[in-house]
């Protein structure tokens, strides 16, 4: 992009891709340093008082939902390509998933929630897996 | 393919059961509309636009009207634009009268949604003919206009237009698109994702993401709290309700209906924003203000007919510009693209039958809303108590069933899911908006083609301010949005 007088501009077809993004991202560099400027203090103090994140959440609940469902995306395609095209890899290991989570956001982890949440588990991801990949031919992992 | 054609048994049916799954996820407090939009995108796959759109809108509908149930029952919002709801639909709860809140709550539901829908009916086809004449010039301004109302509107100026501008930054993100008359070249990719983000990141998991999984961490970070209940909420122990309720309530119906429609149409700009104006208003002109916020029935009214009114006023810009007026109808152009219809000026023209047939889809979701809610209230009242440790993994599943589904099978997209997923939470936790991220993040390829083919074509900036009237009228209202807008948004901050 060269500039040829106060508003003029012209444009090379070759490197018109870079335009728009340099653009944006001296705009959204001026707006960071705005927002810095005008609420930087009030940031810091923030920082200051604590506590910090991760201090204060359910440690248990948060990071098992990031880890169960990390494991979950990794297993679906892995359990699929033993049973290709027939979406089994996302039902094989959405039954653990589903099991796991319902657990995992228990309060009471008694013999009948842990039932119901079993047949959650097992009914859930049957519906959908017939629906979607037997009767729909909707592709799943 | 005609009208009656569409209109089939499955058609309704599909609306009806929208509604109802709207309602129970509205109701549930954690899940909102928008989610409930973005979790069911799937289901249409295979379905057809008409019917796809007739479940979706019906989850619409339901989804802003469920709300209300908690928002009364319990004091807490179950979406956020019920937020006024609470002020004196609780204190009626807790005075024996929460069942006549409800009802009130409904019937300004629909009244709220029928107005919004005859204001759709007649507004969009009109700009959408006014819009077709316009050029990338105008179409570039009308996006600016869009994103500057939006920033103004969120609760700081200043992190609104950021998350905005993120929203654009992150959806140019892969190659500048030649089917669009761009260069084909990449930009912006790190060379070991090349393959994956050539087209950048799909609508759809992002949107999933950020309101499917993001809603989930949040919930997960405090811990999964276990549903309120409804133990010692007596729902109906006073008077029986009666219609009467509503005499010398007309005008606070029309004018909340119309706040709602009005801040609708407004993109970007979330339901809570049109709930807080209209209560404010009627509590300016009531001849009780005193009486706000301990149980005035006024109050719900205005509140939840603002809400409704939102429904059809934001699926004016989203049809007659292709700019969606909150993010729950950002979710549909999901719909129209996984059918391959691109909305925007030439959309009703094109598609008659379709507009009809949306029409329709909402007029009857306003009325199954009515139905349901009306006479199975003390029913779906339960719906608050519904343990989450089930609901919640169920719509983790069904959130990598939407993503992986959308492109026909790819697992990045899952990954995408969770990518956006993470920046929702971190969103939240920072005070980023997401709304004007999402419309930034819709809208920016296509203002990135509108703003680099204008100077191509005629290179100066000056352009932008000489092209036509139209543009000048444009820079006229972005000028009086703003303006509008910062009223609007310290008028809001003095009710908070």
């Amino acid at each position: 992009m060269s500039q040829d007088s106060l508003l003029g501009v012209s444009i090379n077809f070759d490197t018109s891709h870079t335009v728009f993004p340099t653009i944006i991202a001296v705009i959204l560099g001026i707006l960071f340093v705005a927002i810095l400027v005008t609420r930087g203090k009030t940031m810091l103090a923030a920082v200051g008082n604590g506590p910090w994140w991760p201090v204060g959440i359910d440690h248990m609940r948060f990071f098992g939902t990031i880890a169960g469902t990390v494991v979950y995306f990794l297993a679906m395609p892995a359990v699929g390509d033993l049973f290709p095209n027939t979406g089994l890899g996302f039902y094989l290991c959405s039954i653990p998933y589903l099991f796991g989570m319902s657990v995992l956001y228990l309060h009471e982890r008694g013999r009948k929630q842990l039932l119901i949440a079993g047949l959650n588990a097992i009914i859930a991801p049957s519906l959908v897996w017939y629906i979607l990949s037997e009767l729909f031919n909707i592709s799943l992992p | 393919m005609d009208l009656i054609s569409i209109l089939t048994p499955l058609f309704f049916t599909l609306v009806a059961v929208g509604t109802v799954i709207g309602i129970i996820f509205g109701a549930i407090p954690g899940m909102t509309a928008t989610m409930a939009v973005a979790v069911c995108l799937p289901l249409t796959y295979s379905l057809g636009l008409e019917n796809g759109l007739a479940l979706l809108l019906g989850l619409y509908v339901g989804g802003i009207s469920g709300g209300l149930v908690p928002a009364i029952l319990l004091n807490i919002p179950g979406t956020p634009s019920s937020i006024t709801t609470t002020l004196d639909g609780y204190p009626m709860t807790m005075a024996g009268e929460g069942e006549n809140a409800l009802k009130i709550g409904i019937i300004s539901s629909v009244i709220g949604g029928l107005i919004s829908l005859a204001a759709l009916y007649l507004f969009a086809p009109a700009l959408a003919d006014f819009a077709i004449k316009f050029s990338y010039i105008e179409k570039f301004l009308i996006i600016f206009f869009a994103l500057t109302v939006m920033a103004a509107l969120s609760s700081s100026l200043l992190v609104g237009i950021f998350s905005g501008v993120l929203g654009i930054f992150i959806s140019l993100i892969g190659a500048y698109d030649i089917s669009r008359g761009g260069n084909g070249e990449l930009r912006l990719v790190p060379e070991f994702l090349e393959y994956y983000l050539e087209s950048g990141f799909s609508l759809l998991p992002v949107l999933i993401g950020l309101f499917g999984l993001a809603t989930i961490l949040i919930e997960a970070e405090n811990g999964m709290p276990e549903g309120q209940g409804l133990s010692g909420v007596k729902i109906a122990k006073g008077k029986p309700f009666r219609l009467s309720v509503f005499k010398g309530q007309i005008i606070n119906l029309i004018r909340s209906s119309g706040i709602g429609t009005f801040v609708g149409i407004l993109p970007g700009v979330g339901g809570s924003a049109a709930s807080i104006l209209a209560y404010s208003q009627e509590k300016n002109f009531s001849r009780h203000p005193e009486r706000f916020g301990k149980g005035e029935p006024a109050g719900v009214i205005a509140s939840e007919s603002a809400n409704n009114g939102l429904t059809g006023g934001a699926l004016v810009p989203l049809l007659s510009l292709g700019i969606p007026g909150d993010s729950t109808t950002a979710i549909l152009i999901g719909a129209f693209t996984l059918q391959g219809i691109q909305v925007g000026p030439l959309f009703i023209g094109n598609n008659p039958v379709t507009w009809d047939a949306m029409i329709i889809a909402m007029l009857a979701a306003n009325l199954v809303m009515f139905l349901v809610m009306i006479f199975a209230i003390r029913h779906i009242a339960k719906v608050v108590s519904v343990p989450k440790n089930i609901l919640f993994p169920i719509i983790l599943m069904m959130c990598v069933v939407g993503a992986y589904t959308i492109n026909y099978g790819v697992m990045f997209d899952v990954w995408t899911l969770l990518i956006f997923g993470l920046f929702g939470y971190l969103a939240h936790k920072i005070g980023l908006e997401i709304a004007p991220f999402i419309i930034g993040f819709i809208l920016g390829p296509s203002a990135e083609i509108y703003f680099v083919k204008s100077l191509e074509s005629f290179g100066t900036l000056s352009i932008f301010f000489t092209k036509s009237w139209i543009a000048v009228l444009l820079w006229v209202l972005i000028a009086l949005s703003i303006g509008f807008s910062i009223m609007v948004s310290r008028k809001t901050k003095k009710m908070r």
